[in-house]
């Protein structure tokens, strides 16, 4: 059970990586060839700045071939966990196993290709011969989605998917290349110089891209989601206007660096492209990465327009988020306990009253840690206030009750011990792994926000908070897609979403004010602190339904 | 002796390890269960019976498993084959007495997406 868990995980995380890695190698052709413009007699860029380039190209190459051998691992556990032995022949015979060997060799080529290619970057032979390799490794993802499996429309919804696929992964691979670019110009001079030229010229590219992504996903959606309420009442739906808002949201930082671009080529003094844009870069990075992310997640759910029957009404899904009197008594252990047979039984299944009010306390005082953080960091912005500045503290307070409430029949307060629930129960493990975070997230941020501003250890937080964000967010997919499951998911993925929000204020607000754009620095701070306090609100506010 | 940015770094690195850690998410749910002869032709007692599925997606039949889950939890694997249409499943189930049973099952599907299930059913006297 607990290998099966942690091969269903990497499983997971190797269909994000591969989709990062393909982007990655991808928006790096396109940056090289159509940015840096590598394939005229005198490249557009300095030769640093295309050795840059093909580095990052290559380590995606690399990365995709790892995380499809990885999932070629991953899956093969999961197959002899399930049927009892390991099926290589059955397996190899697949049509997704063969697509992925072809997949993972073409990424090695490519990855080989970039090697040669970084001794001569300027050789339009070299970038030819990746550009040859890439074509069949796009083209392959077709046959490693969602419609490959679908009775209707196959052909259409596979090259549809590509398309979706690669203009993703032109824009996505374009920003990674934007910010690797931008930390070589802080030590190349030359480099400098050609930074607002690079951030004009992605624009056009910037601007194809996310048109084609959009109208490829509108088609998509039409296909897999179908209605409205399949939007917001189904997993699948719920991703995808996941998927939408981060999209808007980084669409928003994408213009700013656009408009940027812009006004440096009507006046190449103006500065916003230097002293903002890389910091914008930055965030739109964050965002696109966690978008990546839940791509993948997207790619194992079933499509809406497939369970009609098990979609929720908006009604329902408002109901969750409704304010309601938040219950700040807990059922006994023992009543607890009780109700566990009947809950888990698959034949003679009871509801346990006290399972779901056990869970509804640990969310609600959850929420009141998250609101009276909050308010604290809110204070922590009045002039003066420095006591303020302890508010990461409650994560601490937050740790401990987890660790006494999150499991109930591991120890301490339940009869299974220590090692034993922790190393024998995938989720218990998850649940300690996840107080030990809280716990180290308070410690900390505390430490950032108090011993000066240091160097990195105030980055850990928001990085950390954007990857939380992204596993509420991926997390939200359950083994039995029914509605009382996503209706219970549907608050996690908002409260995902909002951690993500959360990660880029607190970044922006670091990185801003390092800049000196007080100001700026100022409101992003505060959009972090306001999606904190939503968090806490949806916490306070949840309440399981009876299942 | 190490310095401090060098336990900044280790301590994000554990970090991110335990936050990656925490990702250990459930399988993903791709193919579902669309129909089945259930629901038009109850299972009769004492007669063996077959059971027809049908799923949304494609579906790997070698690659698949479903069991019989009787009274007190207890799982008897089934003969599996693929059915006529694509996305279908032939369970082929013994002859039972009346009571409650389920089928668990675990679909590998085209796309390669694992789905894991139950479906309820009641065997009449």
């Amino acid at each position: 059970m607990f290998v099966q868990g942690v091969a269903n995980f990497l499983d997971d995380l190797m269909g994000g990586l591969q989709l990062a890695g393909l982007c990655v190698l991808i928006g790096g052709l396109a940056w090289g060839l159509g940015v840096l413009q590598a394939w005229r007699d005198a490249p557009g860029a300095p030769l640093a700045a295309l050795r840059r380039c093909i580095v990052v190209l290559r380590a995606g190459a690399w990365l995709l071939a790892a995380a499809q051998a990885l999932k070629f691992l991953a899956k093969l556990a999961v197959l002899a966990a399930t049927l009892g032995e390991v099926p290589l022949a059955r397996y190899a015979a697949t049509v997704q196993f063969q697509a992925g060997v072809v997949r993972l060799v073409l990424a090695v080529a490519v990855a080989l290709a970039a090697s040669r290619l970084a001794a001569a970057p300027a050789s339009r032979r070299r970038w030819a011969l990746i550009l040859v390799l890439a074509a069949p490794l796009a083209a392959s993802g077709a046959w490693l989605v969602h419609a490959v499996g679908r009775f209707d429309s196959r052909a259409l919804l596979m090259t549809l998917t590509v398309v979706h696929q690669l203009a993703a992964a032109v824009w996505v691979g374009a920003v990674i290349q934007l910010f690797a670019l931008w930390r070589l110009a802080l030590v190349d001079p030359e480099v400098r110089r050609l930074w607002p030229v690079v951030v004009a010229r992605f624009s056009p590219l910037g601007v194809a891209s996310v048109s084609v992504l959009a109208a490829s996903g509108i088609v998509l959606a039409w296909y897999y989601v179908g209605s409205w309420e399949g939007m917001l009442g189904t997993g699948y739906g719920s991703l995808a206007t996941a998927k939408v808002l981060l999209l808007a949201l980084t669409l928003g930082f994408a213009g700013l660096n656009f408009r940027a671009g812009r006004r440096w080529l009507r006046d190449p003094g103006a500065a916003t492209v230097v002293t903002r844009v890389p910091y914008y870069i930055e965030a739109e990075a964050l965002l696109l990465a966690s978008i990546v992310f839940v791509a993948a997640t997207l790619s194992s759910q079933p499509p809406a327009v497939d369970i009609p029957a098990l979609t929720a009404s908006l009604a329902e899904v408002l109901d969750m988020f409704a304010p309601k009197a938040p219950r700040l008594t807990s059922p006994t252990h023992e009543a607890l306990l009780a109700g566990e047979a009947g809950r888990l039984a698959v034949i003679g299944r009871v509801p346990s009253s006290a399972a779901t009010e056990w869970s509804d306390y640990n969310h609600n005082v959850a929420g009141v840690f998250l609101l009276g953080m909050g308010v604290i960091a809110l204070a922590s912005y009045v002039r003066g206030w420095t006591w303020a500045r302890y508010w990461p503290a409650g994560f601490v307070g937050l740790a401990i009750f987890l660790f006494f409430r999150s499991d109930a029949e591991s120890w301490p307060l339940g009869p299974i011990g220590f090692w034993q629930s922790t190393l024998g129960n995938g989720e218990v493990l998850q649940h300690r792994l996840a107080t030990l975070l809280a716990f180290a997230l308070g410690i900390v941020e505390m430490r950032a926000r108090t011993t000066g501003t240091g160097e990195r250890l105030p980055y850990v937080f928001p990085v950390l908070c954007a990857l939380g964000g992204v596993l509420l967010v991926t997390h939200a997919h359950v083994p039995f897609e029914i509605k009382t499951d996503y209706l219970i998911q549907s608050t996690h993925l908002v409260m995902g979403l909002l951690a993500v929000v959360m990660a880029t204020g607190r970044w922006l607000e670091l990185r801003l004010g390092h800049a000196g754009a007080t100001t700026q620095s100022r409101a992003a701070g505060l959009v972090a602190v306001g999606a904190m306090l939503m968090i806490g609100a949806v916490l306070l506010f949840y309440r399981e339904p009876l299942y | 002796m190490r310095t401090r940015r060098e336990s900044v770094r280790r301590l994000a690195g554990l970090l991110l390890t335990l936050a990656i850690a925490l990702g250990a998410a459930p399988a993903g749910a791709h193919a579902i269960v669309t129909g089945s002869s259930l629901e038009r032709q109850p299972v009769r007692a004492h007669v063996a019976t077959t059971v027809l599925l049908s799923f949304n997606s494609g579906i790997e039949v070698g690659l698949s498993r479903v069991d019989l889950v009787r009274k007190g939890d207890r799982q008897q694997p089934l003969p599996i084959g693929a059915g006529k249409r694509p996305g279908e499943l032939r369970v082929s189930l013994p002859p039972l007495d009346p009571g409650d049973y389920a089928l668990k099952f675990r679909i590998f599907a085209a796309d390669g997406h694992f789905t894991e299930d139950v479906l309820r059913f009641r065997v009449a006297e």
